[in-house]
């Protein structure tokens, strides 16, 4: 392994890391406030494919624009269905996720081939050139973002709202927070990051819409947060790991000597993972009433 | 009621007791219903004709045998995949594992290629290893779960890549086929489901998934072990009161949703032709999705073996009717359509007591009972008297 | 109205801070909780509002603190008619509440816990700012709390400070504290109550819910007595003695004529007093020495019980709920592990062992929880009559299989012998009554032919004709020659059936007597803490 190809590996791994970081600090918000949105992965796959359009409509911001008015939407549906409708969060988000994967497939046939749509070129967000080489500038927003998202939970009564909602509800509502409609916004902004991560995928990094463009980072994104406990920057670090990973992969795929199948690196994140998870669990704590819906008695 | 239990209040209390039995079956259709009007919408709105379109559907999927035939087929897996959800709800929690456990279970199965044995017996074989394979796979969240408290949705999620990538690796170093590198070896002549109505894909592996449900309905109603698991599943507390032990169910409710998953690997392998083989080259394609269109079939089924039939040859015929409707007239719906329609569906059905929203058909009911038990009452007066 | 209302009450219009008038509260399940309750507060003054179990305390002071809205009557202050939307207006208003159940957020710090309910949504949190005053409040109560440490990591007394300064940062002009001395050692009293004095002299108004007669004495000024809703009493603690007090708790006026609320002949069981046994002939059955238990929040809170039950015995500890009682009954039916002591049934040990290897034993369970622990509601009748029986030979075939034709007539029988109104044996047990589930309950656990039935709170929430019911059938048990171990709230229902009476009171028995070697008031003492010695 020379220079360059840690630069590369590196420069992989930052792109890689950043749809998984910002879903995941998005259902951090969410997951703190007592949401959990299994159905990350379609608003992923919404995200992607609505933002390519609107990029091609109207340019790459107007891209991202899209991917978080879509993303946010779902949220919004998702959150009216588990706190107001009472509905079952696991069953909720499984129906946003199949109905992702049918809806872009479907779209995608509807723009001419099956499966695959290359974004104009003009769509596209143009990379920084950087001493790493082409740089997308979305790598900015999730190394800050977890930064934001941390001192806005720790530091603002918003954020102490939004953990009060997911430990102990009935708490909150003693002290004249409204439990759901905290959970509404929580569930909202998660949905819109995820929204803008997808948006990502198809206009700044990837450069086409497929129907398997997720490729699962909606459901490594929840394996990041009970990686990261429910802190943001730990979520940063897991993202990046799972990037890493991933850049790894690439890398081992391309080497001639085969020292190692490369589905045997894709495997390692999520058996970190498990192993992580299962070394933290009681070290690590989620919200008490996470996926309860709150009734006043 | 205190009131006087005259065989005609005992009648209609029966009719009560029907009606709200099929309580849930109705919820399904409510849900259905829900889910193909979104679909019809958003085809309209994408410039189709939704009513043509479902006519396509509904013929090519229950429009003649070769119709049922391809429906069944398509519906087999999911029942066995359904059926690794609904066992696990039934005790009390949300196994995503089935997925993963599949794909172990079908390339188990592919395993029965590496030797010779009779007939009958190859395929028993090849059914043991599948269900061995699948229940391994499922049985370490369990264990996981049960020792470290670590959530089964996230490790089955987990498992289900893990799963996917060793299948992947299985598929294209270990049990390849060495003259087309795509695809896994094929599965022998000696242990593949005989086809059951030729030229269709409908194998003998749906009595595989109908025996199954039906043992897994046996099973959760009509042993203690099913009583104990159910009960568990409902109400923890009291369970434990009854000295039913929790971490026992929690396990033996993994083990038996992983064979069934594994199983329903088998019946891709051993029981679709034309190529009995699993394509690693390509992603897997005919397993994937498997064990999450299967989560859908499950809801729909109200978590219930023989709802899970029932949702199952429902799903099985979205999916065969779509492979029609996607080539009918002149500007035909995309088989993708079908999936917004499963979604739909799942997401209508995760509205509890859905059937609520609409209070008019129930008013219209209760008027109905009322009226019933008006004409009833004052007959069952003058019998008594 | 209130014929015993106090002086202060006839104060007149503009001395009181705030005045419930005629407040009556019915729940959605149709429980009548406050009949008609008036009670004026003034500055400057503590009230204890005292009362047994459901006796609408807590009903009327959540009404107070806008928790829970009034059915009718209304809250008005010298300004004017009060409502408050949600417990937020209230403590604007000047009222704060500390719950019996902590309303803390667990994980939070203390700090900030406070500032949850300070700031406006949008703000940041100045919880160096919160913690200043904390500090301040701190050195003035008197109440010392660790302020950066999460509050769950806290002993409940602690806990239960961080409630009192959350509420006094609020500079409320009325504190109401539910049981707050139930959770706190005799030292930790002593202070609240220094600080409750201190908060009296500055003009803060101070409600204390209790069902302690010693403490009540101690420290109010009023003393208001709630009885099964309604309103039995408001005296001036200096003319209150402790005997006035316990009748008026337990059910008799001062005047010695019964309530309305007493059991009449024809509630009680059949078989009474008159057929209650002398002497007990029959073996012992369980035999408890020294039992210590910890509860869910780690506090020891059954703390060294000894007692034996014998056969053809109702043995009946009553006590005010919260008192061990439930603790007691989980480490003898395997739901709870305790400390230290032994249990045993005819001489084989029972403590740590499962439930299942405890119904072996010949123990039958009637669980307090009929919801939680009972029944599992969503099963059939036919399921909920075997839980916990469903492994027996008669009811599991070779490999499992559930014998569904025997478990028919199992049920069958039970609906029988028991009374039990159903459509049939497949209704779902969330259907019946409340009556006919608790009959489901006590048919199963009897049938199983138990040596020993321990039956916990085995009557509560029902009507007279099912209570009476179960009343009955635990005679017959006990004349068929059964241990019976009675845990109930309803005093009158363990003075009725009891052959041997315990009180328990903070993890211990005060006495274990025959119950009629007692008065009503001496018992009502008991159940308050206040000894047997310092009765006589």
């Amino acid at each position: 392994m020379n220079w360059m190809d840690i630069v590369s590996l590196l420069r992989i791994a930052l792109h890689a890391m950043v749809p998984i970081t910002l879903t995941a600090v998005g259902e951090i918000v969410g997951e703190t406030a007592g949401l959990f949105n299994i159905g990350l992965e379609g608003i992923l796959l919404i995200g992607a494919f609505a933002g390519a359009l609107g990029a091609e409509v109207g340019g790459p911001w107007v891209g991202f624009l899209v991917g978080l008015g879509v993303g946010a939407a779902i949220g919004l549906l998702f959150s009216v269905m588990a706190t107001y409708w009472k509905g079952t969060q696991m069953v909720i988000g499984i129906g946003i996720n199949l109905f992702a994967m049918g809806f872009v497939a479907f779209g995608l046939i509807q723009l001419g081939a099956p499966g695959f749509h290359a974004v104009a070129p003009a769509a596209q967000l143009t990379k920084w050139r950087t001493p790493m080489g082409a740089m997308s500038p979305v790598i900015l927003l999730a190394l800050v973002a977890p930064f934001v998202i941390h001192w806005f939970i720790k530091r603002t009564r918003a954020g102490l709202m939004l953990k009060a909602a997911g430990e102990t509800p009935e708490a909150a509502d003693v002290a004249g927070i409204n439990v759901n409609r905290t959970r509404l916004l929580a569930s909202t902004f998660g949905g819109a990051l995820a929204g803008i991560a997808g948006a990502y995928m198809s206009v700044a990094w990837i450069g086409s819409v497929t129907k398997e463009i997720s490729a699962g980072r909606g459901f490594i994104a929840l394996a990041t947060v009970v990686f990261s406990g429910l802190n943001p920057l730990l979520a940063l670090l897991g993202g990046f790991i799972f990037g890493f990973f991933q850049g790894l992969a690439e890398w081992v795929k391309t080497l001639p000597s085969k020292p190692i199948p490369f589905q045997f690196v894709s495997m390692l994140p999520y058996i970190v993972t498990l192993l992580v998870v299962s070394g933290a669990i009681g070290r690590v704590r989620f919200p008490k009433a996470l996926g309860e819906p709150y009734k006043r008695e | 009621m205190t009131e006087n239990p005259a065989r005609e209040s005992r009648l209609l209390r029966g009719v009560h007791r029907t009606v709200t039995g099929l309580h849930p079956a109705l919820e399904s259709v409510v849900a259905a219903i829900v889910g193909l009007l979104i679909g019809a919408v958003l085809m309209y709105i994408w410039g189709f004709d939704p009513w043509k379109a479902y006519w396509a559907l509904l013929r090519g999927a229950y429009g003649g045998s070769y119709e049922w035939a391809s429906s069944l087929a398509r519906g087999t897996p999911l029942i066995l995949t359904a059926l690794t959800f609904s066992i696990c709800v039934r005790a009390g929690m949300f196994n995503i594992g089935a997925e993963g456990q599949m794909m172990i279970g079908a390339m188990a199965a592919v395993c029965v290629a590496l030797f010779k044995a009779p007939v009958g017996l190859h395929l028993v074989i090849g059914l043991v290893f599948a269900a061995v394979a699948g229940a391994l796979w499922s049985v370490v969240p369990a264990i996981l779960k049960v020792s470290r408290g670590v959530s089964e949705v996230i490790s089955t999620i987990m498992f289900n890549w893990i799963g996917r990538w060793l299948a992947l690796y299985l598929a294209i170093y270990v049990i390849v086929d060495p003259m087309r590198a795509e695809k896994t070896l094929t599965v022998p002549v000696t242990a593949r489901f005989p086809i059951l109505v030729r030229g269709t894909d409908l194998s003998a592996s749906i009595f595989l998934a109908v025996g199954v449900a039906l043992v897994m309905y046996f099973l959760l109603w009509h042993t203690t072990l099913g009583y104990e698991v159910r009960a568990a599943g409902l109400n923890p507390t009291a369970a434990r009161y009854g000295g039913i032990r929790s971490k026992r169910t929690m396990i033996v409710s993994f083990l038996l949703g992983g064979v069934t998953a594994g199983l329903a690997g088998a019946t891709i392998a051993m029981g679709l032709p034309p190529s009995y083989a699993i394509f690693g080259g390509g992603g897997l394609p005919e397993l994937t999705n498997l064990g999450f269109d299967g989560m859908a079939v499950a809801m729909v089924g109200r978590n219930h073996p023989i709802g899970i039939l029932v949702a199952g040859v429902f799903f099985g015929g979205l999916n065969a009717g779509g492979r029609v409707m996607q080539f009918y007239g002149s500007n035909p719906v995309p088989l993708e359509m079908i999936r917004v329609v499963m979604g739909a569906i799942v997401l209508a059905m995760a509205i509890p007591e859905l059937i609520r929203l609409f209070p008019a058909i129930k008013r219209q009911g209760d008027k109905l009972f009322a009226a019933l038990r008006r004409g009833r009452d004052p007959r069952s007066k003058e019998g008594s008297a | 109205m209130n014929e015993n209302a106090g002086p202060e009450a006839r104060r007149g219009a503009d001395g009181y801070l705030l005045r419930a008038e005629g407040i009556t509260k019915i729940y959605s399940d149709g429980t009548v909780a406050l009949k008609k309750a008036t009670l004026e507060i003034h500055s400057h003054e503590i009230i204890g509002l005292l009362g047994e179990n459901g006796a609408g305390k807590t009903t009327l002071t959540k009404i107070l603190s806008g928790l829970l809205p009034p059915t009718h009557g209304r809250v008005v202050s010298p300004r004017g008619p009060v409502r408050f939307a949600n417990p937020r207006e209230a403590l604007d208003f000047g009222i704060g509440m500390v719950h019996q159940h902590f309303a803390l957020v667990g994980t939070f710090t203390t700090t900030e816990n406070v500032a949850l309910s300070h700031e406006k949504p949008f703000s940041l949190i100045r919880l160096a700012k919160t913690r200043e005053r904390l500090e301040a409040l701190m050195e003035e109560s008197g109440l010392r709390v660790p302020l950066d440490v999460p509050v769950e990591k806290l002993a409940v007394g602690e806990q239960q400070r961080v409630e009192i300064l959350k509420v006094l940062s609020r500079d409320v002009r009325l504190l109401i504290l539910d049981e707050p001395t139930s959770v706190l050692t005799p030292l930790e009293v002593d202070e609240l109550f220094a600080l409750l004095r201190k908060l009296k002299e500055k003009g803060t108004s101070v409600i204390l819910i209790t069902h302690k007669l010693k403490e009540v004495q101690s420290i109010t000024d009023r003393i208001v007595v709630l009885r099964r809703g309604e309103m039995v009493g408001d005296v001036r603690t200096a003319e209150a003695t402790t005997e006035r007090l316990a009748q008026l708790m337990v059910g008799k006026t001062l005047e010695g004529e019964p309530t309305a609320f007493e059991l009449s002949a024809e509630q009680l069981p059949r078989a009474l007093s008159a057929s209650r046994k002398k002497e007990f002939s029959g073996e012992g059955i369980l035999h408890v020495v020294d039992l210590v238990a910890r509860g869910n929040t780690g506090e020891v809170t059954v703390n060294g019980v000894t007692f034996d039950v014998h056969g053809g015995e109702i043995f009946g500890i009553a006590g005010v709920e919260g008192n061990g009682q439930s603790e007691l009954v989980e480490c003898l039916t395997g739901l709870r592990v305790p400390v230290s002591g032994s249990a045993t049934i005819r001489g084989t040990n029972i403590l740590g062992k499962d439930p299942r290897q405890i119904y072996r034993l010949g123990v039958a369970h009637v669980p307090e929880d009929r919801w939680r622990l009972g029944l599992v509601l969503p099963f059939t009748l036919a399921e909920n009559a075997i839980l916990g029986v469903h492994r027996w030979e008669e009811f599991q075939g070779p490999f499992g299989i559930l014998r569904r034709g025997k478990v028919y007539q199992h049920v069958r029988q039970l609906m029988d012998r028991f009374d039990i109104q159903a459509t049939g044996p497949n209704a779902p047990a969330k259907s019946l009554s409340g009556g006919n589930q608790q009959k489901l309950i006590v048919g199963r656990e009897l049938a199983k032919d138990p040596a020993i039935v321990v039956a916990s709170q085995p009557t509560r929430g029902l009507d007279i004709g099912a209570a009476k019911y179960i009343r009955d059938l635990l005679i017959e048990m006990r004349d068929n020659g059964r241990a019976i171990l009675l845990v109930s709230a309803d005093l009158d229902e363990v003075l009725a059936l009891a052959d041997q009476l315990a009180i328990m009171y903070e993890g211990r028995f005060m006495t274990s007597c025959r119950p009629d070697t007692l008065n009503r008031e001496q018992i009502g003492m008991l159940m308050g803490g206040v000894a047997c010695k310092e009765v006589a």
